[in-house]
C-alpha cells in the first residue's frame, strides 16, 4: 500500500511540538496497517474480537491525514476565523485520494469477480481477498468521514472552549457531552443550521456503505445516534457502571409512566465505542478516557475546564428518571412486554442484550468450554478458571466453598474431597520414622501383618473412599489418585495380586501409576 | 513340683465365673483388683472376660492386653500410652480377636497416631461408638474422613485438632449421621459453612462445643434447627451476639445447657431471648460477657425457676438486689458462680443463700468485699455445701471459717489460696472430714500445727495445695503422710524451709500422681530417690529451681518412677550424663521441659533427645537451642507430633 507516502506534506513544514509527537506516533500505526493488510489474512469478518484489535490502528492510521485539519482548529481557537474556516485545497486532495481507494477497490472486486468462473478451489484466497476489500472500504469511510469531519470540529471547539458565554447553553445537554453524536444532534442544530445538511449527508454516505460490515459499525452507529431523535444528548455513563454487570433494576419498583424510555437500536447497542475524538476519530468506551485522550491534541484541551467532568448543574429541575429497553421483541426486557421491567442504565442495556440475544462468542482459553458474549463475563471467568479446587466425592468440581456445600447438603452420601496438597503432608510423618524404628516394633511392616483379604479391602476403601457409589472416571482423576499416590508401596503390588478383581478399575490404575 | 495349690481350682470350681466377676465388681481400687487377679486364675479369668474398660499406660503391653480382654473390653484409654503411632497402633489392633467389641477409644494428645491409624482402628471395632481425639493438634480432614468410616460414631471429640477444617467436618457429618456428641472447641478453621452443614446432616446432634470458633449469628441460626440439642458450648465466639442467639428463641425446649461465655458481644437482652427459647435450661454460664445485669433478665430466670441448677455469673457486678432477685427466682440453685464479682457483698450472699438452700458449690473466687458475715450467712442456710472458692477473699478470717468447719459437715472442696487465715481455721475445718481438696497457697501464716489439724481428721485427703507456705517445715509433712495416706496431688512450692527429711516422709504416701517442689533450695538427690523410691505411682514432677538436684536424684527417678510421665527439671544443676538417662530409661515420659540446663552440653541435649523422641509430646527448650540443635531432630520431634515451646527466659531469675 501506499498509504505512507500520502502523508500532506504540510505537517513535516509545521513542527510545533506536539505535532511532531503525534507523527512519531502516527508512523508505527501505519506500519501495522501495512501488515494487517498483507498479511493478517485469515482474520474473520465482522468478527469482534479481531475488529476491535485493529480498530484503533486503523483510526490512528487515518490521524496523519488531519494534521493540518487541526492547525485550523487551532487557529480557530486563536480566534482567528469564523465558526466555518476550512481548507478546500485539503479537502479536493483527501477526496482524490478516495477516488482512487475507491478504484483500487472496484479492481479487486472485478477480479474476484473473474477468478469466480474458473477457479473453485481457491477459497483461501477469496477470503483473503475478502478481507482487503473489507479492509479497504473500511478505511475509505473513515476517510472520507474525517474528511467531513473537518466541518465539525468547528463547533466542537467553540463547545469545549473556556468562553463561559459558550459554556452556558441552553442545550446543557451539549456541555454534558461532547462528542460527535451530541454534537451532529439536534439542539446544536438550532445555533448551527448549515450543519444539519452535513450531517445527513454522511447519514446517507453512510447507510450506502452499510454493507461494510465490522469496523465502520462504531461509526455508522454514532452517526446513527447523531440523527435518532430519542437518544438522549447524554449518555449516563459513569466510570462505576463497568463494574455493575446486573441487568436489571432488583429493587426497584418505579411505577410504570413514572419514567421515560428509551429504546436504542441494536447497532448502536452492540457499537463498541460510545465516545470519538472528533480530531482523530478514536473511539472511547468512556468519556472520561476521551478527555484523557484530548489533552495529546492541545494545550486548549488541558484546562481544568476541559479536563472537568461534564456537570448537570445547569438543570435545577428534578432530573427525568430515564429507563431504557431492550430492542428485542418479546423479550421481558423489551417495553412491549406485559410485564416490562426496563433496564436501568445503557451499560445494562448492553450487557442484558449481549448476554441474551447474541451470540456467545468468546470461548474461555483455559478450559474451552465456556462460553460468553460479554467480554468482561470472560475475565471474571478466566480468572477463577482452572481453579476449581473444590471437589465433590461425585466428581463435579466448584470454584466456591459455599457451592460445594450446598451440594453436599443437597445429595445423600455425598462429601467433599479432600485437596491434594493437604495429604501429602499428612502422609508424610510416617515416612521418617519408618526406616529406623529400633524399638519392639522394628520390623513391623504396616501391611505386611495384616490378611490378604485385609489388603483387597483396605484397597477397595481406598478405591471407594471419596465416592461411595457415584463412581465417575472424571472424580478418579481428581480426587482418589490422591489416596493411591501416598499410600504404602505395598498396595501397588496388591494389585497384582488374586484379589486385583475386586477393584478392576482402581487396580489397572494403581499399576498405571505404580510404574511411575 | 507340679502340684497345684488346692484352692487354685477350688475357686474356679466353686464360685460360677459370673460370681466372682461379681465380687470384683465391688472392688473399686484398681491395685485390690490386681492382686485378686494375682491370688488365683478364677479371678484372672473372671476379669479377663467381665473387664470393661482399660487404660493403657505402655505401649509394648498393648497387644497381650487387647489379646487378653478382646472379649469384653468396651472403653479403651490410650490417651497416655508413650510412642503411639499408626504402626504400633494397627499392629495391636491385628494382634486381638478378629473383631474387637470396643466401643469408646480416646486417643487424646495420641499426637503420633494419623489417618492410618485410625482406619485401623475403624476396621477393627466395627461398633466404635465415641472417639476423643483431643489435642491431637496434628489431626486433619484425612483422620476426619479414615473416622467418617465409623457409621456408628455417636460421640466424637476433636477438641484442638488445628487441621481440621470444613471439609473434615463434612466428612464427619455425612459419614457418621447419627453423631449425638460433637467436640469441635478451637477448630479454628471451621467456619459457618461447615457449621450449617453439620446441622443439616446431624439431626440427632444432643451436645455440641463450637468454643473459640470464628463464627457468626449464621451458625447459630443453623444450629437453631437441631431439635435435640440438649448441651450447647459456645465460649469466647465473639463474633456471635444477641441477633444470633435470638434464633435460639423460635425452637423447642429441648436445651438444657448453654455456655455463653467470654462471648463479648453478647448482651442481657440476647440472653434473654435464650430463656424464651428453652425454659428447661439447667445450666446457664455466662461469665465474661457484659458488665451489667440487666432486670429484664433477672426477671426472665422466674421462667426456669424449677430447673436451673447451675449459674454463672463471673465478671458481672452483681448487686445486693439483684442476687436476692436470683435467690427468688432460682430456688433450686445447686451451683452458683461469681468469680470475680467485685461487688458482691455480705448483704447480697445473705439475700441469695436465704433462698438457695440445696447450694452445693459457691465460686466466690476475688469477691474482695465480703467478711465473716457472708459465711456466717452459707454456714447457716447450705448444709449441703460441697465446694467453697474463697479465693482471694482478704477479708475473711478464722471466725467466719468456723462456722463453714462446724456446719458444712458434707463440705469436700475449699480454695482458700491468698487468705489471711491462720492454724486456727485448719482446726476448725479439720472437722470436715469429708475433705477431699484443700488449697492453701500462699497463706502465710499457716504452719505445721495446722497441718497436723488437717492430718487428725481428713484422711480422704486427695489433693493439697501448699504453695508459698513458708512455714510448713519437715514435720508438718510428716504429719500430712500420716494422717493422710490418700494424697494424690501435693504443691509444696517454694516452702523453703521443707528439706530431705521431709521428702523422706513425702515418700510414704503411695497414691502420690502430682508432686511439684519447685523451688526448695535444701532439697538434695537423696530427698528426691526417696520420693522415687516410694511414689512408685508418680506421674508428674516439677523440680524446676531445686538447685541442689543432680545427676543423682535424676538416675533414681529413671530407675524407680517407671510411670514418670511429665517432669520439669529447669535450672537444675544435671549434667548432660543424667539427662541421658532420665529420658532414655522412663518409657513414658511425655512433656518434658529443659530451660536453662547451664551443665548440659548441646551434643548431650541431641544424644538425649534422640533416644527419646518417639515418646516425647511436648517440650520445653530455651529458644537459643533452636539453631545448636540439628534440624533433623527437631523436624523429627515435629513429625511425630511433639509440640516444642520455645521459650527466652533470662539464667538466674528468682
Amino acid at each position: 500500500m501506499d498509504l505512507k507516502l500520502r502523508k500532506p506534506p504540510e505537517t513535516s513544514s509545521k513542527a510545533s511540538s506536539t505535532m511532531a509527537n503525534d507523527i512519531s506516533k502516527n508512523l508505527k500505526p501505519d506500519i501495522q496497517f501495512i501488515r494487517f493488510d498483507s498479511a493478517s489474512l485469515g482474520y474473520g469478518v465482522g468478527q469482534d474480537q479481531s475488529m476491535s484489535e485493529v480498530s484503533p490502528q486503523l483510526v490512528s492510521q487515518s490521524r496523519c491525514f488531519y494534521a493540518p485539519e487541526r492547525e485550523t482548529k487551532i487557529k480557530n481557537h486563536l480566534g482567528l476565523s469564523s465558526a466555518i474556516d476550512w481548507n478546500p485545497r485539503l479537502m479536493l486532495s483527501n477526496l482524490s485520494f478516495l477516488e482512487q481507494k475507491i478504484h483500487q477497490v472496484q479492481d479487486i472486486v472485478r477480479s474476484i469477480i473473474s477468478q469466480e468462473d474458473h477457479a473453485v478451489d481457491r477459497g483461501n484466497e477469496l477470503a483473503a481477498q475478502q478481507q482487503l476489500v473489507t479492509a479497504d472500504l473500511t478505511y475509505i469511510i473513515i476517510q472520507l468521514i474525517s474528511t467531513a469531519g473537518t466541518l465539525l470540529p468547528n463547533i466542537k471547539n467553540a463547545l469545549l472552549s473556556t468562553d463561559p458565554a459558550v459554556g452556558q447553553q441552553p442545550s446543557s445537554a451539549v456541555g454534558t457531552n461532547a462528542n460527535l453524536s451530541s454534537c451532529a444532534g439536534q439542539k446544536p442544530i438550532e445555533i448551527l443550521p448549515p450543519e444539519v445538511a452535513k450531517s445527513s449527508e454522511y447519514d446517507e454516505l453512510i447507510n450506502d456503505l452499510d454493507a461494510c460490515a465490522g469496523e465502520g459499525d462504531e461509526l455508522i452507529n454514532c452517526l446513527n445516534n447523531a440523527g435518532g431523535a430519542e437518544l438522549s444528548d447524554s449518555m449516563p455513563i459513569d466510570d462505576h457502571d463497568a463494574k455493575d454487570y446486573d441487568d436489571g433494576m432488583d429493587g426497584e419498583n418505579l411505577p410504570p409512566g413514572s419514567y421515560e424510555v428509551l429504546q436504542l437500536e441494536k447497532e448502536e447497542i452492540l457499537a463498541p465505542h460510545t465516545h470519538f475524538c472528533l480530531i482523530c476519530g478514536k473511539g472511547f468506551k468512556r468519556d472520561a478516557n476521551l478527555r484523557m485522550h484530548m489533552r495529546g491534541h492541545g494545550d486548549e484541551y488541558k484546562t481544568p475546564a476541559a479536563l472537568a467532568k461534564p456537570s448537570k448543574e445547569a438543570s435545577s429541575e428534578p432530573p427525568i428518571i430515564r429507563r431504557y429497553s431492550c430492542p428485542f421483541v418479546g423479550c421481558k426486557r423489551n417495553k412491549e412486554h406485559k410485564k416490562f421491567q426496563p433496564l436501568k442504565t445503557i451499560l445494562c442495556v448492553k450487557n442484558h442484550y449481549k448476554r441474551s440475544h447474541c451470540d456467545k462468542s468468546y470461548t474461555c482459553s483455559r478450559c474451552k468450554t465456556k462460553k460468553f458474549s460479554v467480554i468482561a463475563d470472560l475475565k471474571t471467568h478466566e480468572k477463577h478458571c482452572g481453579r476449581d479446587k473444590w471437589i465433590c466425592s461425585c466428581g463435579t468440581t466448584f470454584s466456591r466453598k459455599d457451592k460445594l456445600f450446598g451440594h453436599v447438603a443437597l445429595f445423600q452420601g455425598h462429601t467433599p474431597a479432600i485437596p491434594m496438597d493437604d495429604s501429602k503432608v499428612s502422609g508424610a510423618p510416617d515416612q521418617v520414622p519408618a526406616s529406623e524404628s529400633t524399638n519392639g516394633m522394628a520390623g513391623f511392616n504396616f501391611t505386611g501383618s495384616t490378611t490378604p483379604n485385609d489388603d483387597a479391602r483396605s484397597l477397595d476403601i481406598k478405591g471407594a473412599d471419596d465416592c461411595q457409589g457415584y463412581f465417575s472416571p472424571m472424580n478418579f482423576d481428581a480426587c482418589n489418585f490422591v489416596g493411591l499416590d501416598e499410600f504404602p508401596r505395598s498396595v501397588y503390588e496388591v494389585s497384582e495380586s488374586p484379589f486385583s478383581f475386586l477393584s478392576t478399575g482402581s487396580c489397572s490404575f494403581i499399576q498405571r501409576h505404580g510404574e511411575n | 513340683m507340679n502340684r497345684q495349690r488346692p484352692w487354685d481350682c477350688d475357686m474356679a470350681t466353686v464360685f460360677s465365673l459370673d460370681l466372682l466377676a461379681n465380687i470384683l465388681d465391688r472392688v473399686p481400687d484398681p491395685r485390690d483388683r490386681k492382686s485378686c487377679r494375682l491370688v488365683c486364675r478364677g479371678f484372672l479369668r473372671a476379669e479377663e472376660l467381665h473387664r470393661r474398660s482399660l487404660r493403657v499406660l505402655r505401649l509394648e503391653v498393648l497387644p497381650g492386653l487387647l489379646r487378653r480382654y478382646a472379649s469384653g473390653l468396651e472403653c479403651l484409654d490410650l490417651s497416655v500410652c508413650p510412642a503411639l503411632d499408626d504402626r504400633s497402633l494397627s499392629a495391636a489392633l491385628a494382634a486381638g480377636v478378629d473383631r474387637l467389641r470396643l466401643r469408646s477409644v480416646s486417643l487424646s494428645r495420641a499426637s503420633g497416631v494419623g489417618w492410618r491409624g485410625l482406619m485401623a482402628l475403624v476396621d477393627a471395632c466395627p461398633r466404635l461408638e465415641a472417639v476423643d481425639l483431643s489435642h491431637c493438634v496434628g489431626v486433619g480432614d484425612r483422620e476426619a474422613a479414615a473416622l467418617a468410616a465409623a457409621a456408628g460414631l455417636k460421640e466424637l471429640r476433636l477438641n484442638k485438632c488445628l487441621g481440621l477444617t470444613d471439609v473434615g467436618l463434612a466428612k464427619v457429618a455425612v459419614g457418621c449421621a447419627g453423631l449425638e456428641m460433637l467436640g469441635i472447641k478451637w477448630c479454628l478453621e471451621i467456619s459457618d459453612i461447615g457449621i450449617d452443614l453439620l446441622a443439616k446432616k446431624c439431626q440427632d446432634l444432643k451436645e455440641l462445643d463450637i468454643s473459640y470458633l470464628k463464627i457468626t449469628n449464621r451458625s447459630i441460626n443453623s444450629i437453631s434447627s437441631l431439635g435435640k440439642l440438649e448441651v450447647l458450648n459456645m465460649v469466647g465466639c465473639s463474633d456471635i451476639d444477641d441477633e444470633g442467639l435470638q434464633s435460639l428463641k423460635h425452637r423447642n425446649n429441648s436445651l438444657r445447657s448453654i455456655d455463653v461465655s467470654r462471648c463479648e458481644n453478647v448482651t442481657s437482652s440476647g440472653l434473654t431471648s435464650v430463656i424464651e427459647g428453652s425454659n428447661c435450661l439447667q445450666k446457664l454460664n455466662v461469665g465474661d460477657c457484659f458488665p451489667e445485669l440487666a432486670p429484664h433478665f433477672l426477671l426472665k430466670l422466674n421462667c426456669l425457676k424449677d430447673s436451673l441448677t447451675v449459674l454463672k455469673l463471673d465478671g458481672f457486678q452483681v448487686s445486693a438486689s439483684s442476687l436476692k432477685i436470683i435467690g427468688l427466682n432460682c430456688k433450686n440453685l445447686a451451683k452458683i458462680g461469681l468469680s470475680k464479682c467485685q461487688s458482691v457483698t455480705d448483704e447480697g450472699i445473705s439475700e441469695l443463700v436465704a433462698s438457695c438452700v440445696h447450694l452445693t458449690t459457691i465460686d466466690l473466687t476475688c469477691c474482695h468485699l465480703l467478711t465473716d458475715k457472708a459465711l456466717m450467712a452459707i454456714g447457716d442456710q447450705c448444709k449441703q455445701l460441697r465446694c467453697l472458692r474463697l479465693e482471694s477473699c482478704s477479708l475473711i478470717t478464722d471466725k467466719g471459717l468456723e462456722y463453714i468447719g462446724t456446719c458444712c459437715s458434707n463440705l469436700e472442696e475449699i480454695d482458700l489460696t491468698d487468705c489471711s487465715i491462720t492454724d486456727t481455721a485448719m482446726q476448725n475445718l479439720s472437722r470436715c472430714s469429708k475433705l477431699l481438696v484443700l488449697k492453701l497457697g500462699l497463706c502465710y501464716m499457716i504452719s505445721d500445727e495446722g497441718l497436723v489439724h488437717i492430718a487428725s481428721n481428713c484422711r480422704k485427703l486427695h489433693e493439697l495445695d501448699l504453695y508459698r507456705c513458708v512455714e510448713v517445715t519437715d514435720d508438718g509433712l510428716a504429719a500430712i503422710a500420716t494422717g493422710c495416706k490418700l494424697i494424690r496431688k501435693l504443691n509444696l512450692c517454694y516452702c523453703t524451709k521443707i528439706t530431705d527429711r521431709g521428702l523422706k516422709h513425702i515418700g510414704h504416701l503411695e497414691d502420690l500422681h502430682d508432686l511439684e517442689l519447685r523451688g526448695l533450695c535444701h532439697v538434695t538427690s537423696s530427698g528426691i530417690a526417696k520420693i522415687a523410691i516410694g511414689c512408685r505411682r508418680l506421674s508428674e514432677l516439677d523440680l524446676k529451681r531445686c538447685n541442689l538436684v543432680d545427676d543423682e536424684g535424676l538416675f533414681a527417678l529413671a530407675q524407680y518412677t517407671e510411670n514418670l510421665r511429665q517432669i520439669n527439671i529447669s535450672y537444675c544443676p544435671v549434667s548432660g550424663m543424667g539427662l541421658c538417662m532420665l529420658l532414655g530409661t522412663l518409657k513414658c515420659l511425655q512433656d518434658v521441659k529443659l530451660v536453662h540446663l547451664s551443665l548440659v552440653p548441646v551434643e548431650w541435649f541431641e544424644i538425649a533427645l534422640r533416644a527419646s523422641y518417639e515418646k516425647l509430646k511436648k517440650l520445653k527448650l530455651l529458644t537459643g537451642m533452636r539453631k545448636l540443635l540439628s534440624p533433623l531432630l527437631i523436624e523429627k520431634l515435629q513429625l511425630r507430633g511433639c509440640r516444642i515451646r520455645w521459650v527466652d527466659k533470662p539464667p538466674a531469675a528468682c
